[in-house]
């Protein structure tokens, strides 16, 4: 049975995850805000010229050396030091130390060179050359060559590997070593964000001949032990190009309980845990030597009506569902408050987004009307939600069928274990809940909104919004660029079928015993797991 | 602990061993001997208390379950006596309303479950032999898995639904019911009535039916109750473990599921709901337990 | 061959077989359900393809006593298979150090529990009918009701977060540390522990007490003047613990089930949240090998109790003469 097994385990596997949202996880892409200089003189050629490296100068006393314990949401024994599978926050906090990418974002959401010296795209952003810094060094000794680069992209290709959908147009004939330090991505077609995925954690460097099992990696921290479902250490790699952390050991640790790892924090077993509860924000904010870190993100859980499908079909279904939500109220209680109020628009941090078209607020007489014109005056939904989702959906759904009462909408919560929620039938549910992270538009409506995308949770088809769309990724003008997808975004906030309700904060906490972490705005728990800029005061 | 059988002390003798003496009345009998007992009275005086609670919660509720009465875990007020939940809705609410699954699920299962229980019993101990032989070894086959456990192990391939899981602890609960049915039926189908029965050349299930299960009612109703005690525990534990009742149902294991993150916050919305089913259980195995004590004819002692 | 040989080797045998039995019942329940298996692996709506693929791939379409047949091959190897949720991990490896965690956990709730339950039970049967027993026995009655969770609940809401903070609310095992350097963690689950156990155990032991109290045995060493708790220590205690070994047994084996709600409780990371995962995960090897360890606890203590009962019971050994 065993040979048997494995392989279901194999087909079950990939089933799975080539289907789960976790996929599009953080780290993903980048921001148009620095696309912004990237393409502005894409007349000639363009240099990504963006300083790396830099952030957080702290005037703290540092101290070097110390041992960091941090706690984070525990995964399973699925849990992989590949990054080119890292789909779940453990694999998300682990990959960030053993490796590093071309590109990155920086907490305030910007892209930034990292193992990239520069970053250069020709005229019409059909052809990017990536040229690696100098002197990088692997884990093992070795130095990182444009043959590791190579080999990276080129098994991201072939093994369909997570980072692959967020590089359009690349063939693995495309990628081509120019010389030792130097690799051309010659695309098929002009990608204008293709920077971005290589900004994708998915996408960071592995050495030729890479052994996820044997992870040798050039990113801050080394592999000691790595026990999946429970915890991995690493120890300082004082190659770092950064220069060496200032913790000499790391552990993360994996806990399965929320309330395990609070009570865990609490009493400093751990310096640092990711996704604190909300209802625990108090509790530790009360409790002396202890901070709460709370960043502002661009991350949303929206409510997700399938187009296609009756009754979302009819667009004053949709946009009566859209005002039977009071924000404020979803937020304060789904949320505890820890939250802005959304616009039924997502890529919030795009310099495209229209800010200033009318917040949508609730007004039930009015969805009232156009639930009656659409002939469902009195209309029963099954919303379909899970934990799997996120801290916060499924009382986001229980909030939405309470309000829904109101306009005489009875929504039926069905709650379904993750297995299921995100099994075959995810993007067929004509009515349910997503999670995405921060991204800017173009990179969001590659994955989850263009007919091509592989997340279009609400099957969203508009060719006017589609045109809008092609022509922005074609287009290297800011300004103009910009004004397609404001057009694009007011479009989605007139018909789309995304209920985009609020944007949550990310909320994670560290001892007063430590300091260097900031909020990202990305909203990757605990100051984006940038632990080698972590130190003990 | 549902897979100990020893609860009471009528489990101490094998309870079978004294059924009573007539016929007829003798469950009657056995329910005076019990209501005699002060455990009996208050544990019955606990059940109802519940299910009057749990049947008038919603009427007497300040609030509807499902609105919002202020921030998520918010602390007691007037408005909300014992605060607010996961979500901002009145906790002293959705106890209120809570009790009626658990009562009504527990009861289904248990029904089903001394369903099953008698039917294999008075098989077994009827039919005695080869066919005794076989149906009290497959149901000891079901003995080895904790309850608990059994209705996990099918929970996972059918999924966590309602009906499965009233159906998986009741048809946990039936071996032991079993158990006890047959060794009642063993002793009841020695009895002459019986063998009259037999002589007269009566069809087998009809004196299964009308010369047998009425002469072992007693030891049936100390298992009912007992039963029941395990069934609210056992659904309650599943609804904990998130496979039970879903939200936005209001329900008492739920709620601890729900609420438990918050404890240190807000208990009540924790504390409630566990100290309701702490209270039920405790008064219907005190039933259980004043019943089992009439029915070996323990002699009345001081109340307690 | 001696008549209490073969009345073992016969419990032996009828022990055996009860496992070979468990198995069949996890394995039908598991595989061969009418519940298609690899739908419930795929989710509602697999594609016929798919289905068929997956059906190949897992045996599904050969007859089901083949199936079972192989499967039961490599349990006896002690081969579970592959975790479906861990890919290329054996199940016996995830579990290792998990199985050893809820061993532990049991382990000291019976050392706890059981001479705590003699004591209390052999007090209250020499002290029968008096205010302590009396007490016991209420506080017994009310303790055998409480459901695991709310006796769990009742404890954190007392001694880790609202009326006095002194113990860890959850009871996360470190992995990297010896498990005797974190005892303290083991405290409140083991209390639970104890106290759903204890109550089943010592009354069973007041019972035989006072039956071995008021044997003509004892009363002759009463008569001998032999003192009241000598009595009880030297020649009755012993008497009274032979009938009750079933129910320890019993209540060794139950600790291996109320691990599950205990330790999810706890976030006790053993067997128990294991199961609560794997059934969440529809993680059917995992789950397959959780149900017939549990089991497999049970049915060993049982045949242990059995056979010590056998060996210890004076009754029952000059029967077979």
């Amino acid at each position: 049975m065993s040979d048997e097994m494995k392989k279901i385990g194999e087909i079950v596997v990939r089933e799975r995850m080539s289907r789960r949202t976790f996929l599009r996880g953080v780290g993903a892409t980048g921001a148009s805000l620095a696309l912004g200089p990237l393409l502005a003189a894409c007349g000639g050629t363009t240099t990504t010229t963006a300083a790396a490296g830099e952030t957080t100068t702290t005037t703290a006393a540092a101290k070097t050396g110390g041992s960091l314990k941090v706690g984070i949401v525990g995964g399973s024994a699925k849990d992989t030091l590949d990054p080119g599978l890292s789909s779940f926050e453990p694999d998300n906090a682990f990959v960030t130390q053993l490796y590093d990418g071309l590109m990155g974002l920086s907490t305030d959401y910007q892209l930034e060179n990292r193992l990239a010296e520069e970053v250069t795209a020709n005229a019409d952003a059909s052809m990017w050359t990536a040229r690696l810094k100098s002197g990088l060094e692997w884990h093992d000794g070795k130095p990182v060559t444009a043959d590791d680069v190579v080999f990276t992209f080129q098994r991201v290709l072939s093994e369909e590997l997570l980072g692959a959908p967020g590089l359009p147009g690349l063939k693995p004939e495309g990628i081509v070593k120019v010389d030792d330090m130097t690799v051309e991505f010659r695309l098929d077609q002009p990608n204008a964000i293709f920077a971005e995925g290589l900004a994708m954690r998915y996408n960071m460097i592995v050495p030729v001949g890479f052994d996820a099992a044997k992870p040798v990696g050039c990113g801050p921290f080394k592999l000691v032990e790595f026990r999946p479902g429970e915890q991995c250490t690493f120890s300082a790699y004082d190659g770092f190009w950064r220069g060496a952390p200032k913790v000499t050991d790391l552990s993360i640790i994996e806990f399965a309980d929320e309330s395990a790892r609070v009570n865990a924090f609490l009493s400093d077993t751990v310096h640092a845990i990711s996704q604190v509860p909300r209802a625990q924000v108090a509790v530790i904010e009360a409790s002396p030597g202890h901070e709460v870190l709370r960043a502002t993100t661009g991350a949303w859980q929206p409510f997700t009506m399938r187009i296609d499908e009756k009754p979302f079909s009819d667009v004053r279904v949709r946009q009566a569902f859209r005002l039977i939500v009071d924000r404020q109220q979803m937020v304060d209680q789904a949320y505890a408050g820890f939250g802005w109020v959304g616009n039924d628009m997502y890529a919030p941090f795009d310099p495209g987004y229209p800010s200033d078209l009318p917040q949508r607020v609730q007004d039930i007489e009015q969805a009232k009307s156009l639930l009656k014109a659409a002939g469902y005056e009195s209309l029963a939904v099954e919303l379909v939600t899970s934990e799997a989702i996120g801290g916060g959906a499924v009382a986001a759904a229980q909030v939405f069928a309470e309000q829904a009462k109101a306009a005489g909408v009875t929504c039926t919560v069905n709650k379904v274990d993750s297995g299921v929620f995100y099994g075959d039938q995810y993007l067929s549910w004509v009515f349910a809940q997503d999670f995405w992270y921060t991204r800017n538009y173009l990179s969001q409506a590659a994955v989850g909104t263009l007919p091509t995308a592989q997340w279009n949770e609400t099957h969203w088809k508009d060719d006017e919004w589609q045109k809008l769309v092609e022509e922005a990724f074609r287009t290297g003008d800011d300004t103009k660029r910009n004004e397609l997808i404001r057009a694009a975004a007011t479009i989605e906030y007139e018909r789309g079928g995304l209920l985009i309700w609020s944007f949550n904060d990310q909320i994670d906490a560290h001892s007063g015993k430590i300091s260097g972490l900031v909020p990202d705005k990305s909203g990757i728990p605990v100051g984006g797991f940038r632990f080698h800029d972590a130190f003990f005061v | 602990m549902s897979e100990i059988p020893k609860v009471t002390d009528s489990n101490l003798v094998e309870p079978a061993s004294t059924p009573g003496s007539g016929r007829s009345s003798e469950w009657s009998e056995t329910l005076r001997n019990a209501w005699s007992f002060g455990r009996t009275k208050i544990g019955v005086a606990i059940f109802i208390a519940i299910v009057l609670l749990a049947l008038l919660g919603p009427v007497l509720a300040p609030h509807t379950p499902t609105e919002f009465v202020g921030a998520p875990y918010s602390r007691p007020s007037p408005n909300a006596l014992f605060g607010a939940d996961n979500l901002g809705r009145d906790v002293l609410t959705r106890v209120l309303w809570g009790g009626r699954t658990v009562l009504g699920l527990s009861i289904a299962a248990t029904i089903i479950g001394l369903g099953g229980g008698i039917v294999f019993g008075l098989i077994a101990g009827y039919a005695r032999r080869f066919v005794d032989e076989t149906v009290m070894r497959l149901l000891d086959v079901l003995l080895a898995f904790p309850q608990l456990v059994l209705v996990l192990l099918l929970i996972s391939v059918v999924g966590p639904k309602l009906w499965l899981i009233v159906l998986m602890v009741g048809l946990s609960h039936a071996p032991r019911v079993a158990r006890v049915t047959r060794a009642a039926a063993l002793e009841i189908s020695q009895r002459d009535f019986v063998k009259a029965a037999e002589a007269l050349g009566e069809s087998r299930v009809r004196i299964l039916a009308t010369e047998i299960l009425p002469n072992i009612t007693s030891p049936l109703l100390v298992e009912f109750g007992l039963r029941l005690t395990y069934s609210i525990g056992l659904i309650a534990a599943l609804s904990f473990l998130g496979f039970g009742l879903q939200p936005p149902a209001a329900d008492w294991g739920l709620m601890i599921n729900e609420n438990r993150v918050g404890v240190a916050v807000q208990p009540w919305a924790v504390a409630l709901p566990v100290l309701l089913i702490g209270i039920l259980t405790i008064g219907t195995n005190l039933i259980a337990d004043g019943m089992g004590r009439a029915l070996i004819g323990i002699e009345r002692r001081a109340d307690v | 061959m001696p008549p209490l040989l073969k009345l073992i080797l016969i419990r032996l045998g009828l022990g055996a077989l009860t496992l070979l039995l468990v198995s069949v019942v996890v394995f039908w329940a598991t595989q061969a359900l009418p519940t298609d298996t690899a739908q419930a692996i795929l989710g509602r709506e697999a594609t016929p393809e798919r289905l068929e693929k997956l059906r190949e791939k897992l045996g599904l379409n050969r007859p089901v006593y083949e199936q079972y047949a192989s499967w039961l091959a490599d349990v006896v190897r002690g081969d579970f298979g592959d975790s479906l949720v861990q890919q290329d991990t054996p199940v016996t490896k995830l579990l290792r150090t998990r199985v050893v965690n809820s061993a532990a956990l049991v382990f000291v709730a019976a050392l706890v529990s059981i001479p705590f339950s003699i004591l209390i039970g052999s007090l209250s049967a020499l002290w029968r009918d008096t205010k302590f027993d009396v007490t016991v026995s209420t506080g017994n009655l009310a303790l055998a009701a409480l459901p695991e969770f709310v006796v769990g609940i009742g404890l954190v809401l007392l001694f880790a977060t609202n009326v006095f903070r002194v113990m860890p609310a959850v009871s996360r095992i470190d992995p990297g540390l010896s498990l005797l350097n974190q005892l303290d963690l083991l405290i409140l689950p083991a209390a639970t522990l104890t106290l759903a156990v204890a109550p089943y155990v010592s009354r069973i032991l007041r019972a035989s007490m006072i039956e071995v109290l008021e044997s003509e045995y004892v009363m002759m060493a009463r008569l001998k003047g032999l003192k009241g708790p000598l009595v009880l220590w030297r020649h009755a205690l012993p008497n009274a613990i032979a009938p009750t070994l079933q129910v320890i047994a019993l209540n060794l084996a139950w600790l291996a089930g109320g691990i599950v709600v205990v330790e999810y409780l706890f976030a006790y990371p053993g067997i128990g949240q294991s199961l609560v995962d794997a059934v969440a995960n529809r993680d059917l090897p995992m789950i397959q090998a959780l149900c017939l360890l549990i089991a497999a606890v049970y049915v060993v203590l049982n045949l242990l109790a059995d056979i010590a009962t056998i060996l210890v019971s004076p009754r029952l050994r000059t029967g077979l003469r």
